[in-house]
């Protein structure tokens, strides 16, 4: 094989010609392929399956046992705006993706827009199992159309608050159940030297599950153009109401995910964190010294009595475009992020919270966690993932756009400028982006 | 540039073997003599700069030995340029444990690629810039330029026409999407036809022709003897290039265990968020896949230095 | 040079010695750089047409689209501008004091330079990535060794983070950069400066007068190849970005490169990628001939 790959590459200089002329229209090739049949393939299959997520092996290691005809191959990479969403796209443009990739749901409309996801709604019991999902994570893989399906969801990010119930008791302060709760809180704790929470100015889809609870919505697309939004009512009352934390010194603004962070954490600094489901693992493991502190509780409200709810993060199993064995793929897909021990199997390795509804279900989230005190924190996050508006839209660049934002929202932190004026020139430079990418949009 | 570097050059390396043999004795001799008027604050003040540089360089890496040695735990709340609980054993116990020893794979791999990619690397850019060097041919200099033009351009540039390229033939995620690009060393041809031009005297190329030696037999048996300090030098530059290159295997590579051990390091730090576990395996890790290179240092520098003392004319 | 005269008849005799020598550099580097960036060049000059949200993309000629489009890009040439500043001050400092350092190495007043020699040149075993990684935690406020310092001085800020990253490149390369001036001067005969010596000239006297003239050709083959460094800074800053939300996803040119093409917007990057390639020719061009003419001045 060795040998033999010497003397293809020997003859690469031959057919670069033909390369130059064939990658030019390579990516538009043989449009809406799929969506009218999926038949399965004839004999074993080997399919290959990209996924940044840690020890996803071992549940396909179930399935290659019992699937001997459809053996899937993991390939690894790094996290998806580490490189992988790169690569998947190089791949795309020179025809050898793999069968199936990890995408997070706000990657998804970009895949769309490049033409990269085949789909699978014609495929054997696909459309069926929109039941099994969590209503929003469905309408994050059809994009709205008809009988269309590009990916299975894998697992989400419904959001709560976690807090230091400890600190809050020995204060005297209530658990915050509004917004305006949380700030009055904010500066009751400030009084005694620690920070409420700390504002992730680089964690841009932090901020628009924010938004997202708060009813707001950043992209809108009707099949012609695509709307842009980042400065809606509801982005501006969320920024206006952290602006005012940051101006005032109410919330930290460590850089999120660092050692200082931590460290913020570990040393009681901070009080709350109003974060993902998987953020459960990432307080236990950067705040060793808290142990049995902690507390889950839903997300504030911007009304009282309200139950809204943000999402942050997600995955999908995509079936990536010019897959030879799209039905096998689909089956994958769904096998994956449905099955019981599947999902135990990556939630063991990876810490995933799954998208399906009987998912939340699993043994291992009826339990209390000792890190929180005991408390059956899941229930939280089960019942904040039922309260996810399904209405929410990413955009098709959304790298580009938390770059952008995030740009600005460093500045802010550091005095220069306000959230609110760095969103605003995320919303030109995205429609920019868009224009560039000659992608139709509203100005 | 090319001028001015080789005429330069033409008039040094020309005799280092003279001169480097000379230069020691004669700088033991000044050292003696010289003492008094060399005082002792001159002394005192250079032996200061050196050490104040030799903290600014060696102090990162004991912090990265330091931080390789403790628990996840001491790691954030002991000192850390001294040792807590010495856990280096098991930290590296553990790095070899993950994922079945992944780690020792990409160590292996990192070895191959650097290593004899490095070799071939250098030999290709040796003859190159040897016949550059000793050879009049029609668009000598042209061909020069265009190759030096190579460093100009930017990595990020080529990704993407590279990937496309190894598509065509089926050859992405293999060990040669890697390993072949790697081979091309424009500094290295232009190294070896600046020591080539100063180094192999043109007398001694005749030399070997009076006696029916042929031009690629002379270049082998004589000149690379003659050019062997620069041979080392590219051979160097060139490890630590490939060795340290995680952008072109990123793009090429899926299969983990094709991995080398700067890509393999840079995932596992896109998962420290997720699995922060991960991070003290990246400390370690990065702490091992430097000392390989340490060792060619200790090992080439003497070469390298004695070369440039001995090489030359024998 | 009197042997080109006797060159010149050579030539055309030993053209299949040349073709051993040639072809194997030569095929190598029309497939993995010439054939690479002809391809990127033709890649920018096409742009892409689309039809609704979700329609196919055509990709069609273009002509000059996309280099317009990257002269109108601030974010771009912002960058551009930010290297140069970072490649005024962090170049001669750098060389600086490897010349220093080399040249100390070369006189008699250290003892133990083999020592020192390696000690110097350690930190260019370290790659990019991982020593931004460790300079990150030597620099941060909490977890530094130099709490004290950190604490104070903010070397992750906005104003700050640009030369706290030319302090790391400087400590990756000065080590590098010394071994070549020390080679060349290793390399100088010594009966050069031995007079001087018997004259009683110091050694600062001998290094200011005898050895920087010598090895002014080394320092101008780092130089030049310090500045290509410099504009193509990729790895340091992108892993800045993990610990400093100062450094943007537009800091430097090629990392304004890399975010394009991962929009993807392919063409822009190809065009992007052109213009600095041939920005840094143009600068590296510059300088060989300011120097050129002070040397022969």
């Amino acid at each position: 094989m060795a040998i033999s790959t010497v003397a293809r590459v020997g003859a690469m200089a031959a057919l670069t010609a033909l390369a130059l002329t064939a990658c030019s229209t390579g990516g538009s090739e043989a449009p809406g392929a799929a969506g009218g049949d999926c038949a399965p393939s004839d004999g074993p299959v080997t399919l290959t399956f990209t996924s940044w997520l840690p020890g996803v092996e071992e549940a396909v290691a179930i399935w290659n046992d019992e699937n001997p005809d459809i053996q899937v191959e993991v390939q690894t990479g790094p996290n998806g705006n580490g490189g992988t969403y790169q690569n998947f796209f190089n791949q795309l443009e020179a025809g050898n993706a793999p069968d199936l990739g990890q995408i997070e749901f706000d990657a998804m409309p970009n895949f769309r827009v490049q033409d990269g996801l085949e789909n699978i709604a014609a495929c054997d019991g696909i459309l069926e199992a929109e039941d099994q999902f969590v209503p929003w994570t469905w309408s994050q893989v059809t994009f709205g159309e008809e009988d269309a399906v590009y990916a299975i969801p894998q697992d989400t990010g419904p959001m709560a608050m976690f807090y230091r119930a400890d600190l809050f008791e020995a204060a005297g302060i209530a658990v915050p159940e509004t917004w305006e709760d949380y700030q009055a809180a904010a500066a009751q704790i400030r009084e005694q030297g620690g920070y409420i929470n700390n504002f992730s100015q680089s964690d841009i889809n932090a901020f628009a599950g924010l938004v997202w609870q708060a009813g707001g919505e950043w992209f809108a697309n009707d099949g012609e153009q695509w709307e842009v939004n980042l400065t809606g009512e509801e982005t501006t009352q969320v920024a206006e109401y952290w602006q005012g934390m940051i101006e005032q010194d109410l919330v930290a603004v460590y850089p999120p995910w660092t050692d200082e962070w931590n460290a913020a954490y570990n040393s009681s600094e901070i009080w709350t964190w109003v974060s993902a489901v998987w953020g459960a693992n990432t307080i236990a493991s950067g705040a060793p010294d808290t142990a049995g502190k902690w507390a889950v509780a839903p997300m504030p409200q911007w009304e009282a009595g309200a139950s809204a709810a943000g999402n942050w993060g997600g995955s999908t199993t995509a079936v990536l475009k010019g897959s030879d064995h799209p039905y096998e793929a689909a089956q994958f897909a769904l096998w994956l992020n449905s099955d019981a021990d599947a999902l135990t199997a990556m939630n063991k390795t990876a810490n995933i919270y799954p998208a399906t509804i009987e998912g939340a279900n699993l043994p291992v989230f009826g339990e209390g966690v000792e890190f929180y005190g005991g408390q059956k924190i899941y229930e939280v996050f089960a019942e904040a993932g039922n309260n996810v508006d399904p209405d929410f839209t990413w955009g098709p660049t959304m790298t580009q756009v938390y770059n952008d934002v995030a740009d600005g929202f460093s500045g802010a932190v550091s005095g220069s400028g306000t959230l609110l004026e760095a969103l605003q020139s995320g919303q030109s430079s995205t429609i920019d982006a868009l224009k560039a990418a000659a992608i139709p949009v509203k100005e | 540039m090319t001028a001015t570097t080789a005429s330069r050059r033409s008039a040094e390396p020309a005799k280092p073997g003279r001169s480097a043999k000379t230069v020691k004795p004669s700088k033991a001799r000044a050292g003696g003599h010289s003492g008094i008027r060399e005082s002792a604050v001159s002394r005192t003040i250079a032996m200061a700069v050196m050490v104040v540089a030799t903290l600014y360089f060696l102090t990162p890496i004991w912090w990265l030995f330091v931080a390789s040695s403790k628990t996840r735990a001491d790691f954030t709340t002991t000192a850390p340029l001294w040792f807590a609980d010495f856990a280096l054993f098991e930290n590296i116990a553990a790095l070899f444990d993950y994922r079945n020893a992944v780690f020792l794979r990409w160590l292996a791999n990192s070895a191959l690629y650097a290593g004899i990619g490095a070799l071939i690397a250098t030999i290709i850019a040796a003859m190159a810039g040897y016949a550059i060097a000793k050879y009049t041919f029609r668009g000598r200099e042209t061909l020069f330029n265009v190759i030096l033009g190579g460093v100009l351009v930017p990595a990020t540039a080529l990704a993407l026409p590279l990937f496309l390229l190894f598509s065509q033939v089926g050859a992405t995620n293999t060990i040669w999407a890697v390993f072949l690009p790697s081979l091309v060393s424009p500094f290295g041809v232009y190294l070896s036809r600046i020591y080539a031009a100063a180094s192999v005297p043109d007398e001694i190329i005749e030399a070997a022709r009076i006696d029916g030696a042929g031009e690629v037999r002379t270049f082998f048996t004589v000149a690379t003897r003659l050019m062997a300090p620069a041979l080392v030098t590219i051979f160097l530059f060139q490890f630590v290039a490939i060795w340290n290159n995680f952008f072109l295997p990123l793009i090429m590579l899926r299969d983990e265990s094709l991995f080398p051990v700067t890509l393999g390091l840079y995932v596992w730090n896109t998962q420290v968020s997720q699995i922060p576990d991960i991070r003290a395996l990246v400390i370690v890790g990065s702490l091992l896949s430097i000392i390989p290179l340490i060792l060619t240092f200790l090992g080439l520098q003497r070469f390298w230095q004695s070369g440039l003392a001995n090489g030359g004319l024998k | 040079m009197t042997d080109i005269a006797v060159r010149k008849s050579r030539g055309i005799r030993h053209r299949g010695a040349l073709a051993v020598f040639l072809v194997p550099f030569g095929a190598l580097f029309a497939l993995f750089y010439v054939i690479p960036i002809g391809y990127a060049v033709y890649q920018s000059l096409l742009v892409v047409e689309r039809d609704g949200t979700f329609g196919p993309a055509v990709q069609v000629f273009g002509g000059l689209t996309q280099y317009i489009a990257v002269f109108e890009n601030e974010a771009f040439w912002s960058s551009i501008g930010r290297v140069l500043l970072f490649g005024v001050v962090q170049v001669p400092i750098m060389l600086g004091v490897a010349l220093i350092l080399a040249l100390l190495l070369d006189s008699p007043l250290v003892r133990g330079s083999k020592f020192f020699r390696l000690a110097f040149f350690a930190p260019y075993a370290v790659p990019s990535v991982i020593a931004a990684i460790m300079w990150g935690f030597l620099y941060s406020p909490n977890l530094s060794p130099f709490t004290g310092v950190t604490q104070n001085v903010d070397f992750l800020s906005a104003e700050s983070v640009l030369w706290s990253i030319a302090n790391v490149v400087t400590w990756v390369y000065v080590g590098y950069n010394m071994l070549i001036i020390y080679s060349a001067l290793l390399a100088i005969p010594s009966e050069i400066y031995e007079a001087a010596r018997l004259d009683g000239a110091s050694q600062f006297r001998i290094a200011w007068s005898i050895k920087i003239p010598l090895v002014v050709p080394a320092l101008v083959l780092t130089g030049i190849f310090s500045i290509i460094g410099t504009l193509q800074l990729l790895a340091e800053p992108q892993v800045f970005q993990s610990f400093s939300s100062a450094v943007t996803s537009t800091f430097t040119p090629n990392l304004t490169i890399y975010s394009t093409a991962s929009i993807p917007n392919i063409s822009l990057a190809a065009a992007m990628s052109v213009v600095l390639a041939l920005a840094t020719f143009v600068l590296s061009f510059t300088v060989l001939k300011l120097t050129q003419r002070r040397t022969a001045a």
